[in-house]
């Protein structure tokens, strides 16, 4: 096999890997806020209703590509697909385990191991704007449109929090490389504790978890979409495939920051004072180093869920208040703590 | 056009339709907001989407048939309803209603008060943002509801009560049942209180929005919790106690700002000040023997002497008045219903202004409009 | 008209949002994790407060108020006398009844004099308040269990003398006859029993 063809094999697996995970979550939503409300949620399509979202996938597929009279006819099928095209190349950078060994060939469970990764998730990341405010304006809405405004001003400002933290980190282990980062994260320091980030930058982690709900528009921050104000917020008029791109790509987004998380707070792959690497033999490592990373990330994909049903929804200039007078200020001082720690330990 | 968007001096603004079908409105209310950025500027409010011409209905029904037509008013708190007015016609034939239906009237319309109360708090939840505790709220209405199917065989729509008195006595396996419910409903009210009170997001979306002062309040012609969150303690059954609450010890919990926070926690203590009063109220109905007169003597085909008379209760809402014009015949000259929601709506565009639109969606959360009352 | 500014005072731990969102997230888990056993079990009705509807119904109130139907009695003659009583109470006006007499040899059919040529009720304008039932001399007339009343077609709300027969029949079949109406005692009637009690209580109302 040659470079060119495991490229593109692992795209193909990270595509739908995440495209599985994004459905999979439209279950794990519905089912676990309904047993979270004693309800039951769906359970009839298939064992635990697991054949739901396969079920709502047809739905979203088979309905007609409706538009309303007055939207823009080009943005209007713009603004999902910009949003579905970001969230599925973002994590492209992201491990998504160690390594594996086929054929005495060493395989890289990464996309693209690139020296700036971080750069490129904060890059790409942030192109959810224009998904957002493309198909607010296109709709032709007023909810809509405020749906959208609301979604700039927001993503905008916690992009700044999300990369302070991010940038703190990347100081502590002297990397842009996600799987440099990851690599660092095994073993112990102070002679205890797991070298995980968390451990190094528990402000950080906070500053960052805050900003990564508020990135992927959850409760307690889902103010474009906010359904007692704006209806839907940018999404009210579509409908079918244009707003099951939203809805996937919105699942999307959730993985990718929890993956993000697990990179580079939660030791990745690794699991603590445990080398998995000498226990197991180089395809087992593989595969468990995946499933490692995976379970670790559906905590965090579980934690959005489990949040979102629990509290209630900021006010606009609440959000930016929080973001701007509390975040902000954190994520500097975690940054210039960081510093200042790095400068008096080196 | 409507008056405020001539007050709006700017031309800076977009007009957003909240309402008719909004998912926040509660019933087809319509609230035209005028906003610059999220600021609202001002609202023109419009009325009568739920318009069925109740009072003029009334002037063709008999007394007794017009009963169910008050269930349709507040839909939430229907018995309240139907006590109020029942309550006025009694009044203008001069009929005492026995103690042991007055008690039942009593527990019936308190455990109303707790499901119109459980609505208004678990849909500020979830118009704010947080969806659980309406589901734990809801269930134990779930159970309120079941307490009315099985005493009279309806759930939502009760036609409770006759002019003169109740149609039926409690169902037996009442008392099992209110112990259940009390037991559920404490635990309801405690998580909600847990997942809402003190998070600071939920203190920051209600505290100090759209506050009212008392003076304000009371010009409006607020009345019930909305009147006793801005601090003024006005509570019928304890300012004019009619049938038989003043024999019953219960406080009246009234606020400080008559902001969005004191309406929600004054709606929080009165649903446990209300279990207070069943509980009393059951106490004494134990007292009497099953034989005791649930009717008082009233003739088959009511026909009231002419005359007039306002009675009012303390509804859920607030003051839930009949105005009952007689002519002498079987059938009302004129029947006038003052819905607290009527005056409380009023004052929206003054409450509103200068606020956001989420806070929009809270204060009318929080006064607890109710379509069908409102516009009757 | 000014609006009152309102300080708000937060202590520490509601300062700092994540004490009590920590506390609320341990209550929803404990919700979760009840719920998630309880979902486990077999059967319709898992979790206690969720119905799954088709499969799982909840007990109906035999003093439900639901579809209408005219009861025979022990015999098997119709009890209703088409007195139109039902039909003048009804505060929407649903109910039409067509008077019809009792022919020479029909008396096993029939327990009146008279008995109802036709007997419609429409159910898009019933409002199921009882009133027709309460009302009812005979006790003919009664709400049943029956909630399930949707139809394709609206002539088929109009429910006629048959279904109505049948609606009975089907209630006597499951045993889910509603018991008979209590007689309500009115105050008054026996007047030396209850003057005693009732005075003094009445007195009470009346300071009230």
């Amino acid at each position: 096999m040659n470079e060119w063809t495991i490229a593109i094999i692992k795209v193909v697996f990270i595509w739908s890997w995440t495209l599985l995970i994004a459905t999979i979550m439209t279950w794990v939503e519905r089912r676990g806020s309904a047993l979270i409300q004693d309800r039951l949620g769906p359970n009839i399509a298939g064992p635990f209703g697991l054949f739901q979202p396969l079920a709502d996938g047809i739905k979203l597929f088979t309905k007609e590509e409706f538009a309303p009279k007055h939207a823009h006819k080009i943005l209007f099928t713009l603004g999902p697909v910009l949003f579905a095209i970001q969230a599925f190349s973002a994590y492209a950078v992201i491990p998504f385990g160690d390594k594996i060994v086929i054929n005495a060939k060493e395989i890289v469970l990464q996309v693209a191991d690139v020296n700036i990764g971080f750069l490129f998730v904060l890059a790409v990341g942030s192109l959810a704007v224009y998904g957002f405010v493309v198909g607010g304006w296109g709709s032709n809405n007023k909810y809509s449109l405020l749906g959208g405004l609301r979604a700039t001003a927001q993503l905008l400002s916690y992009e700044v929090p999300l990369g302070l933290a991010m940038l703190a980190v990347c100081m502590t282990y002297g990397s842009f490389s996600l799987r440099e980062i990851s690599l660092d994260q095994a073993g112990t320091f102070l002679g205890f504790l797991p070298n995980w980030g968390i451990f190094k930058q528990p402000l950080g982690f906070l500053v960052f978890i805050v900003a990564a709900y508020a990135e992927a528009n959850r409760v307690p921050f889902d103010l474009p979409e906010a359904e007692s104000e704006l209806v839907a917020g940018y999404h009210t008029e579509y409908g079918g495939m244009r707003l099951g791109l939203y809805l996937f790509g919105e699942y999307v987004n959730l993985y990718t920051l929890s993956a993000l998380m697990v990179t580079i707070y939660f030791g990745a792959w690794h699991i603590p004072y445990v080398d998995m690497s000498s226990y197991l033999g180089p395809l087992a490592y593989g595969i468990v180093s995946f499933l490692v990373f995976f379970l670790k990330c559906a905590f965090f994909l579980w934690l959005f869920v489990w949040v979102r049903w629990t509290i209630p929804r900021f006010r606009f200039d609440q959000l930016m208040g929080l973001g701007w007078k509390s975040l902000i200020p954190l994520g500097l001082l975690n940054l210039f703590v960081t510093a200042f720690l790095i400068q008096i330990t080196v | 056009m409507g008056p405020v968007k001539q007050r709006i001096a700017s031309e800076d603004y977009v007009t957003i339709n909240v309402g008719p079908s909004h998912p926040a409105m509660h019933g087809t209310l319509r609230a035209i907001a005028y906003v610059s950025g999220e600021t609202v500027l001002g609202t023109d409010l419009e009325i009568g989407y739920l318009h069925r011409g109740v009072e003029k209905l009334g002037e063709n029904l008999t007394y007794h048939q017009f009963i169910p037509i008050t269930d349709r008013l507040n839909y939430c708190s229907a018995i309240a309803n139907n006590v109020a007015y029942e309550m006025a016609v009694e009044k203008l034939m001069g009929v005492e209603v026995p103690v042991k239906a007055q008690l039942i009237r009593i527990i019936m319309t308190e455990l109303s008060r707790i499901a119109d109360h459980i609505v208004l708090v678990g849909i500020l939840g979830v118009d704010l943002g947080a969806f659980t505790p309406f589901f734990y709220l809801f269930i134990q209405r779930e159970e309120i509801y079941e307490i009315f199917e099985w005493y009279n065989g309806a759930r939502l729509t009760n036609t409770f009560g006759r002019i003169g008195g109740v149609e039926s006595d409690l169902p037996e396996d009442f008392e099992t049942r209110w112990h259940e419910l009390k037991k559920g409903l404490e635990k309801a009210i405690d998580e909600t209180d847990k997942l809402l009170t003190h998070n600071r997001i939920w203190m920051d979306r209600t505290i100090g929005v759209t506050p009212i002062s008392a003076e304000d309040a009371l010009s409006w012609g607020f009345t019930g919790p909305c009147l006793r969150a801005c601090g003024v303690k006005r509570d019928l059954r304890k300012d004019e106690p009619y049938s038989l609450y003043s024999q019953f010890d219960f406080d009246v919990p009234t606020g400080k700002h008559g902001d969005v926070f004191d309406r929600y926690m004054i709606r929080m203590i009165e649903m446990q000040e209300s279990m207070k009063i069943i509980d009393q109220a059951f106490d004494l109905y134990k007292q009497l023997g099953p034989n005791e007169p649930l009717m008082a003597k009233v003739p088959k085909i009511i026909k009231p002497p002419e005359g007039e008379v306002y009675h009012a209760i303390e509804s859920p809402n607030g003051e839930l008045g009949f105005y009952i014009k007689s002519d002498g015949t079987d059938k009302p000259y004129r029947i006038k219903i003052r819905p607290p929601c009527y005056m409380i709506f009023q004052a929206f565009d003054e409450l509103i202004q200068g606020e956001m639109i989420s806070d929009l969606i809270a204060c009318l959360s929080s006064l607890n409009i109710i379509a069908g009352e409102l516009d009757r | 008209m000014a609006k009152p500014v309102v300080q708000r005072k937060y202590t520490l731990g509601e300062r700092i949002y994540l004490v009590e969102i920590l506390k609320g997230l341990g209550l929803t888990w404990k919700h979760f994790i009840f719920n998630f056993r309880a979902s486990l079990k077999p059967g319709p009705h898992t979790v206690p407060t969720c119905w799954q509807y088709p499969w799982d119904r909840r007990e109906i109130a035999p003093v439900f108020r639901g579809e209408h139907m005219l009861s025979l009695d022990e015999k098997g003659r119709e009890k209703c006398i088409a007195c139109g009583m039902c039909a003048r109470v009804c505060p929407a006006q649903c109910i039409t009844v067509k008077k019809g007499k009792v022919k020479e040899g029909e008396e096993e059919k029939y327990a009146g004099k008279f008995y109802p040529a036709s007997f419609e009720i429409d159910l898009l304008r019933c409002i199921f308040c009882g009133f027709c039932e309460e009302t009812c001399p005979k006790s003919a007339i009664v709400l049943g269990q029956g909630y399930e009343l949707a139809q394709y077609e609206g002539k088929e709300c109009i429910i006629t003398k048959e279904r109505l027969i049948n609606n009975f029949k089907a209630a006597l079949d499951s045993g889910n006859l509603k018991p008979p109406r209590k007689k309500v005692p009115v105050a008054g009637a026996k007047e030396k029993k209850s003057l005693k009690s009732g005075d003094k209580k009445g007195s009470k109302a009346q300071e009230a």
